[in-house]
């Protein structure tokens, strides 16, 4: 038996965490400035696989500590401690355009992650590795609960954090991709916010009846979150993402029934027929079909859909009418829509009215269109069923991988720190306590 | 939607589930309805926050509890509950007052009453004791290592005992505590006559090894070798009495030198198995197997590593591979206190073994690291320690000798973090009869907490460097 391999040690710390903690990845034991690469191999439940790698040379004690020591090269470079996540990228002859979504959300991400010898860049899964470990990514905390949502006519999820509460409340709100996506909201719901994922565009109701929903919709979605003993009536918010944050603006601003405290809108627009439904919202959007372009890999990018942002009233959300806190958040170079753009004009619409001390700002030079939670694989284009056209497309979402990661996990941080100061927040409040993260 | 009292029948209904991870989960959620009453309110209300890093952690990770959102300077109580794997709930609580910042943290902050006093990070997992109105004689022990325990970690208002149900729930979380890591295997042993568990870590090895031997309480223990194997190391935990795939009476020893030596065997035979790096830890009449393995040479472990017991038997060996006599008849060295309970203590004592079955120390090769409970009241374990120590030195040996002794500890010195049993029930039949085991709560915690460091260290030392 060789010697050598018997002793390399390799831990990480912690092996079961939750998807936004960081974890600590450690190789003992080998000997002084030895090469050796660091490699990520995830199968998702859609049985694609995934890997990422890093290079590295062990110190002068024999060690690679990966949260302080530099990638030399890899699927990223430079010091990262969750580089061999976000950097995850579908293996050599997988499907192309894929794009990694958790949608079960009651099982971890399990992922190997192994030391190989020498800086290597391929092959990885026809040798044996000098050692391997298994760490699990957990979307739910022990505890939290999952209920189905089906009353009212409503196709959502609705996760509870452990404890008897009362929680503030959440109103989870996704994009143009449709489907019932969870793991946003079971997520919050493992840091202490009560989280409704809300299907808009794809539920049981419109299957059925081939009619989209309306506006009251949200608002029973809204009320779901209002009555419940266990979450508190003045402390909701909305959270919006893409064609969600269309809702979140017209939700807060226009809606006589939701009282909020704060929204949340990732690269979205307050740009939509603000009498309109989603059905509405929609066709405006495809009206201006034809703006769509095609870069030279024939991935389309649809930002251009509402540019240019319009100054007739009646198709913008009157933002300077919000009287609750907005967080806005802006990935700079968002191909699919035009969140720098629509910011911007939110921002001056705020000044002008006078409101503008309820913004804040956050924008990201290199991040793209899908500012998710962080630690997950970064998808710069995806395959992408439009949801009224049911056309299968490869979207460009836009971003540079090691920037737009970062604007993830920095973007996530805050989001939570704002929806503590907003949510949780009273008169002896420090939100900073809450050191977790 | 909410009831607020469940009864304790219902709870152990919730655990006969098939599901263990789900159902475990289940009825700690009708739980902690139960537990105070429960104060539902929609008005405006700052709630408070109970955390715990990390939530899922291995047995011999600390866990970083804190509260937060709370009044400043005001009387809290922490509380655990979980259920063991016969269905015995378990708790633990303490008295903190919070700070000005409305903050508690477990690992800064003191006790002021409970289940332990000070500054006790893991206080709430050592400190768990039988709820009351549990069965007697109960000692906390995994069954399952492929489930984690699940504990309701709760903060309540005011300094109260969380059994009396008087005080309002304001927080709670649920942690997982796990023997296993994830990716480590768990493969059960039924050859070559060999009766055992083999517990791998993740990764292609090969590893070292450990074979892993436990007392006369018999059976398969496997909680040791998993955590071993979630820190690298390959473990086989071993029968040799009371397992109903062995030869024989549960009673006897029905296995012999040959027995332990293929158990040894198999772990060199396997592949991801380091052959030159196999060690052997045992506790209580295992330490006694682990000597005999070792100083008859037929194999070659790397290191020991002994744990409360002794270096003989009292029972004279009826054949040449060591099979035993019924145990009873060590009976006439027992000693009852005064409520009945029996301690093995004397059936230890080196004057009372049996010359022939006492281990020839001298042959030693390897080191050996020997563990004492100054409190021990089932084996004469510093007694034992003392005469290996004299009889190494006086082979001119001591090198191999490392001696680790815990005043106030017991005889069960096994991984950190779990509550030790003063005494448990021992058997059934022809009458109830419970044991000693000594140590008291606070310094048999701290001994299985250095221990442990340390087991894991000799073993890093002479495994693996």
């Amino acid at each position: 038996m060789d010697r050598k391999q018997c002793c390399v040690k390799l831990s990480v710390q912690p092996s079961r965490g939750l998807m936004d903690e960081k974890f600590i990845i450690l190789v003992q034991n080998v000997f002084p400035g030895f090469q050796l690469t660091l490699h990520a191999l995830y199968k998702c439940d859609d049985g694609h696989s995934w890997e990422a790698f890093a290079h590295h040379a062990a110190s002068a004690i024999g060690t690679v500590n990966v949260s302080e020591d530099p990638s030399l090269g890899g699927t990223y470079s430079g010091v990262e401690p969750m580089g061999l996540l976000w950097s995850l990228r579908p293996v050599p002859g997988s499907k192309p355009w894929l794009r990694m979504r958790k949608m079960n959300v009651r099982t971890p991400m399990v992922v190997t992650i192994s030391v190989y010898p020498g800086h290597q860049t391929e092959g990885f899964l026809d040798q044996v590795s000098l050692a391997g470990v298994v760490v699990e990514r957990w979307y739910m905390a022990p505890g939290v609960r999952r209920i189905p949502i089906t009353e009212a006519g409503l196709t959502a999820t609705l996760f509870l954090p452990p404890g008897p509460g009362p929680f503030p409340g959440l109103l989870d709100l996704w994009g143009g991709g449709a489907k019932l996506v969870e793991y946003r909201s079971a997520l919050l719901a493992s840091r202490g916010f009560a989280s409704l994922a809300l299907d808009y565009l794809t539920p049981k109701v419109t299957i059925e009846t081939g009619k989209m929903v309306d506006n009251q919709y949200f608002e029973r979605a809204y009320k779901v979150l209002e009555q419940h003993p266990q979450i508190l009536s003045s402390r909701i918010a909305i959270i919006g993402l893409s064609l969600g944050t269309c809702i979140t603006f017209k939700m807060a601003v226009y809606s006589q029934v939701a009282k909020l405290r704060c929204i949340v809108c990732i690269n979205g627009s307050h740009v939509q027929p603000i009498d309109g439904s989603v059905e509405q919202i929609l066709s405006f959007f495809n009206k201006n079909a034809e703006k769509n372009r095609f870069n030279n890999e024939n991935q389309v990018i649809c930002r251009d859909l509402l540019l240019p942002i319009p100054t007739d009233p009646s198709l913008k959300v009157d933002v300077g009418q919000l009287q609750c806190p907005l967080l806005l958040v802006v990935g700079e170079d968002d191909q699919n829509w035009p969140a720098h753009e629509s910011a911007m004009d939110i921002k001056e619409m705020m000044e002008r009215a006078g409101n503008s001390h309820l913004l804040t700002l956050l924008s990201y030079p290199d991040a793209g269109h899908l500012i998710e939670p962080p630690f997950t694989p970064f998808a710069k284009a995806s395959s992408f069923r439009d949801v009224s056209s049911r056309q299968m497309l490869v979207v460009l979402w836009g971003g540079e991988t090691a920037g737009h990661s970062r604007a993830q996990e920095d973007a996530w941080r805050k989001m939570l720190v704002f929806l503590r100061a907003n949510l949780y927040g009273g008169a002896n409040t420090d939100a900073t306590s809450f050191s977790n993260l | 939607m909410v009831s607020a009292h469940v009864s304790m029948i219902k709870i152990r209904q919730l655990i006969k589930m098939t599901k263990p991870c789900i159902g475990v989960h289940r009825n700690l959620a009708c739980l902690h309805r139960a537990v105070g009453g429960v104060r539902w309110k929609s008005s405006f209300r700052q709630a408070p926050v109970l955390t715990a890093a990390p939530v899922r952690a291995l047995i011999d990770e600390q866990i970083c509890i804190k509260g937060s959102f709370l009044p400043p300077e005001c009387p809290v109580t922490v509380c655990a509950q979980m259920h063991s794997d016969d269905g015995d709930l378990w708790e633990a609580f303490a008295h903190y007052n919070t700070n000005a910042d409305g903050t508690v943290n477990l690992t800064k902050d003191h006790s002021v009453g409970g289940s332990y006093l000070g500054c006790e990070p893991m206080g709430l997992f050592w400190g768990l004791q039988p709820a009351p109105g549990a069965r007697e004689g109960l000692r906390l022990r995994k069954k399952n290592v492929e489930t984690p325990y699940v504990m309701l970690l709760s903060l309540l208002e005011g300094h109260v005992s969380p059994s009396k149900r008087q005080s309002t729930e304001l927080a709670a979380v649920i942690t997982e505590r796990w023997y296993m890591a994830p990716g480590v295997r768990r493969t059960e042993i039924r050859q070559d006559g060999v009766v055992g568990t083999l517990f791998l870590p993740p990764g292609p090895g090969p590893f070292p090894a450990m074979l892993d031997l436990w007392g006369m309480g018999g059976g398969l223990v496997e909680y040791r070798s998993a955590l071993l194997a979630s820190r690298g190391y390959a473990s086989l935990s071993l029968a040799y009495i009371g397992h109903k795939d062995l030869p024989g009476s549960p009673t006897r020893i029905n296995v012999g030198d040959s027995y332990f030596e293929s158990a040894f065997h198999l772990l060199q035979a396997h592949c991801q198995v380091c052959a030159d790096r196999i060690g052997i830890i045992g506790l209580s009449f295992g330490v006694y197997l682990t000597l005999r393995i070792a100083t008859k040479a037929v194999v070659k472990p790397a290191c020991l590593i002994c744990v409360n017991g002794p270096v003989g038997s009292t029972v004279k060996f009826s054949d040449p591979d060591g099979r035993t006599e019924h145990f009873e008849s060590d009976q006439k060295y027992w000693t009852y206190n005064d409520q009945g309970h029996v301690s093995f203590k004397d059936v230890s004592l080196p004057e009372n073994l049996s010359p022939e079955s006492k281990v020839k120390i001298e042959h030693l090769t390897c080191p050996l690291m020997y563990i004492v409970g100054e409190d021990d009241l089932s084996a004469s374990s510093m007694e034992t320690a003392n005469l290996i120590e004299e009889t190494l030195t006086a082979a001119g040996k001591s090198q191999l000798f490392t001696c680790l002794s815990y005043p106030g500890a017991g005889h069960l010195i096994e991984p950190p973090y779990t509550p030790n049993s003063r005494a448990s029930l021992w058997s059934v039949k022809p009458q109830k009869l419970f044991t000693l085991w000594g140590g008291h709560p606070a310094p048999h915690a701290a001994a299985q907490e250095d221990a442990w460091k340390k087991i894991l260290d000799f073993m890093e030392r002479n495994l693996r460097q």
